[in-house]
């Protein structure tokens, strides 16, 4: 087997007294798209912020292709921990799709995609809003490139938040609840959307609660309880046939409450 | 030259007992400032065109010009007319009707941020505009606006300190006066300042713990 | 009693050079203490709590003592540590130095005003801290800053009457030489009033010009004292 091209071993985060994060381990292979899902505050958000280092975790590894951020082995054996600067210039290896998405309401929406990669990797300007410009069109926002964020609507929002993450040419795509902020109207949208960006081959770590959701886009679910993976497995086999009693609960749970939302034709 | 150290601790057994006039006529000002901040917001309701529009005007004049210009038409102005006021009675009176102006506006904003239900349940009953104010809607707002309320008195504490120039010895004044004997002046107006903040602090802290008290009696 | 305003008409060239020292004054001191104040809301907004204590420490000293006491120290500190510097200037520091802890409250309570995501946005994008507050914060922060600031910078103009005691030869300053020559009071310090009043309402219709220009001032201008409005009127027609 290759190498995976996301490794998280034993990230754990507390904040004071709450544990967040206990001893977090998973792989996520090049091109797979991974959701994690579970109960609300068992640290799945928290989990993803401490991948990208947005939050710093307390312990724990995270690498990307190799390559560790934040924390990482020194050749004797000692921890150490990388610089600040360091760890800025590695964060944008992973593209962060944020749940309100945060497109920054003072710029239009091509500068708010071309903004990062300018000033952050000094590309020239040209080149980058040539770049913005495909992304656009390639995700049905062709001419909207003057508009500002909020002449947008919450599905356009999302696409330009991602076409902003993708400009920095991310190994990888981090989403933070992504339909969430979204009308449920829409969801199925979404959906489409991200599964159309997974068949391009990118590699997707998706922290959601919409299990239908999880279930049409996932290669591989991730059950988080308790601050630890208390489940993961091939998606069919985690949601169609869970042995943990609690995500039994959780699914249970779930599927009295948001049957009638529930994603009910698959899109292919 | 060197700090004189002992010129600046000796400053501090007269300046103590000047800090109290101080506080004096900060609280009478207050006091004032109060009643006449809650009459301008009750005229301010009448709806008679001239009178609201006099308490504007009146408004934007104290708020536009410095507080030491008008305690100056309160102190040399008045006698001129025929008033005649001690320095400090001047002093209490131009810092009063000064802080009268921010006190309306702080009570008005107050009131925007009010539940209009009870008003409007006391209205459906009949009950009497003056009953209104003073059962329902001035009680509840003085607590509502304790916080801006205790700032306000900081400031005219800060504002006692400008009757100085007009002879009211209190903390600065004093410390001039000592600078006179001893030509120590940094070293008592350092002093000076210390007692005005350190009184300053104190209320503001006082009223941090009345607020407490009140969020928890309403919680 | 009768008041005779030909006084002033006979002393007006004092009043228009106090005027012009005041202007002067106001905009270098308010400029100042502005920039001043960047660094000290910087240092408010530290992640490093030794930071915070000293911009915290630096901020309450000021907040809680008279503008006039900070300015005699001055006067006699500067000397002190052998700076001898014209009135106007010991004046225009020591209104700097007051007004940069006010100035630094308004900064630090509008970089708090702009949603933490907006920041997070930015780092997730590769940003530096600094990167990301020039970027993407600094420019939020300006619609909420422009009011407060106004405010404050009016509050900064009455301060400027205090320069007087100093003989700083500002509006009040030539009241008060005037007032000595005519005994007259109550007209010159209305007058010197009134001058004030010009610059503050001339000053605050600027900025709100601005504000509109800036966008600032839609929607919210009505909807803030609606409610008190109703409390009025409630008021109004049941006293009828």
């Amino acid at each position: 087997m290759t190498r995976p091209l996301l490794k998280v071993s034993n990230l754990a985060k507390s904040f004071g007294t709450m544990t967040a994060l206990r001893d977090i381990s998973f792989e996520v292979e090049a091109g797979e798209v991974v959701c994690i899902i579970g109960p609300s505050g068992c640290g799945k958000s928290t989990l993803l912020r401490c991948i990208n280092y947005l939050t710093f975790p307390d312990g724990g590894f995270v690498e990307v292709d190799g390559t560790h951020i934040g924390r990482e082995p020194g050749r004797d054996g000692k921890v150490r921990m990388q610089s600040h600067k360091r760890i800025d210039q590695l964060r944008p290896m992973m593209g962060f799709v944020f749940q309100q998405f945060n497109l920054w309401p003072h710029m239009t929406v091509l500068e708010n995609i071309a903004r990062g990669p300018v000033k952050v990797q000094r590309r020239p300007r040209e080149e980058v809003e040539r770049q913005a410009r495909a992304l656009l069109a390639r995700f049905g926002l062709a001419g909207k490139e003057d508009a500002y964020p909020s002449a947008l609507s919450g599905g356009q929002k999302q696409r330009v938040a991602i076409a902003r993450a993708l400009a920095m040419e991310p190994r990888l795509m981090l989403f933070d609840e992504p339909t969430s902020a979204l009308d449920p109207e829409i969801v199925k949208e979404v959906l489409l959307f991200l599964r159309e960006l997974a068949d391009s081959g990118m590699t997707m770590v998706i922290v959601t609660h919409e299990i239908g959701f999880a279930r049409h886009v996932a290669d591989r679910v991730i059950f988080l309880d308790g601050g630890l993976v208390a489940e993961q497995g091939p998606a069919r086999q985690v949601l169609g046939d869970p042995q943990n009693p609690r995500l039994r609960e959780f699914l249970a749970q779930i599927h009295e409450v948001a049957a009638p939302a529930d994603l009910s034709t698959p899109s292919h | 030259m060197d700090f004189d150290l002992a010129a600046f601790g000796d400053a501090f057994p007269r300046l103590l007992p000047a800090a109290l006039t101080n506080l004096t006529i900060a609280l009478v000002a207050m006091t004032l400032a109060l009643i006449g901040g809650t009459v301008l917001t009750v005229l301010r309701t009448t709806g008679i065109g001239l009178l609201t529009g006099a308490i504007g005007v009146l408004i934007s004049f104290i708020r536009g010009t410095p507080i030491l210009v008008q305690i100056f038409l309160f102190y040399y102005g008045l006698p001129a007319l025929g008033l005649d006021l001690t320095p400090i009675q001047a002093g209490v009176l131009a810092i009063a009707l000064n802080s009268s102006i921010f006190i309306t506006e702080i009570m008005r904003g107050g009131l925007s941020g009010m539940d209009p239900g009870p008003v409007e349940a006391a209205i459906a009953l009949g009950v009497r505009a003056r009953t209104i104010w003073t059962r329902v809607i001035l009680p509840q707002l003085y607590i509502r606006i304790l916080p801006p309320l205790v700032n306000e008195l900081t400031t005219i504490v800060k504002g006692t300190a400008l009757l100085s120039v007009i002879t009211v010895v209190e903390v600065l004044r004093t410390a001039q006066q000592i600078a006179n004997t001893t030509f120590r002046p940094l070293e008592a107006l350092l002093a000076a300042a210390i007692v005005l903040f350190a009184l300053n602090l104190a209320i503001s802290q006082l009223g941090r713990r009345i607020e407490t008290r009140f969020a928890a009696r309403r919680g | 009693m009768t008041l005779d305003f030909s006084v002033i008409l006979d002393n007006w060239q004092l009043f228009a050079s106090g005027l012009w020292m005041t202007l002067v004054v106001a905009l270098l001191s308010i400029a100042a203490g502005f920039l001043l104040a960047i660094p000290v809301a910087i240092m408010a907004l530290s992640h490093r709590r030794w930071l915070r204590t000293i911009a915290g420490a630096y901020v309450e000293w000021f907040r809680n003592i008279p503008f006039i006491v900070v300015l005699y120290i001055f006067f006699y500190g500067l000397p002190f540590m052998g700076l001898r510097l014209p009135e106007p200037v010991v004046g225009g520091i020591a209104l700097a130095f007051y007004a940069s802890t006010y100035f630094s409250e308004v900064i630090r309570g509008a970089v708090l005003a702009v949603p933490k995501g907006q920041l997070e946005a930015a780092r997730a994008v590769g940003m530096s801290y600094f990167m990301g507050m020039r970027e993407v914060v600094a420019p939020q922060t300006l619609r909420l800053l422009l009011p407060p600031s106004t405010n404050t910078a009016i509050s900064m103009i009455k301060e400027t009457s205090v320069l007087s005691t100093i003989t700083v030869a500002e509006i009040t300053y030539q009241g008060l030489v005037v007032q000595g020559a005519t005994f007259a009071p109550f007209e010159v310090f209305l007058t010197t009033a009134a001058l004030y009043w010009l610059i503050t309402s001339a000053f605050a219709h600027g900025m709100h010009r601005v504000e509109r220009a800036a966008g600032a001032a839609q929607g919210s201008q009505q909807a803030r004292h609606s409610l008190a409005d109703k409390y009025l009127q409630l008021g109004m027609r049941r006293s009828k």
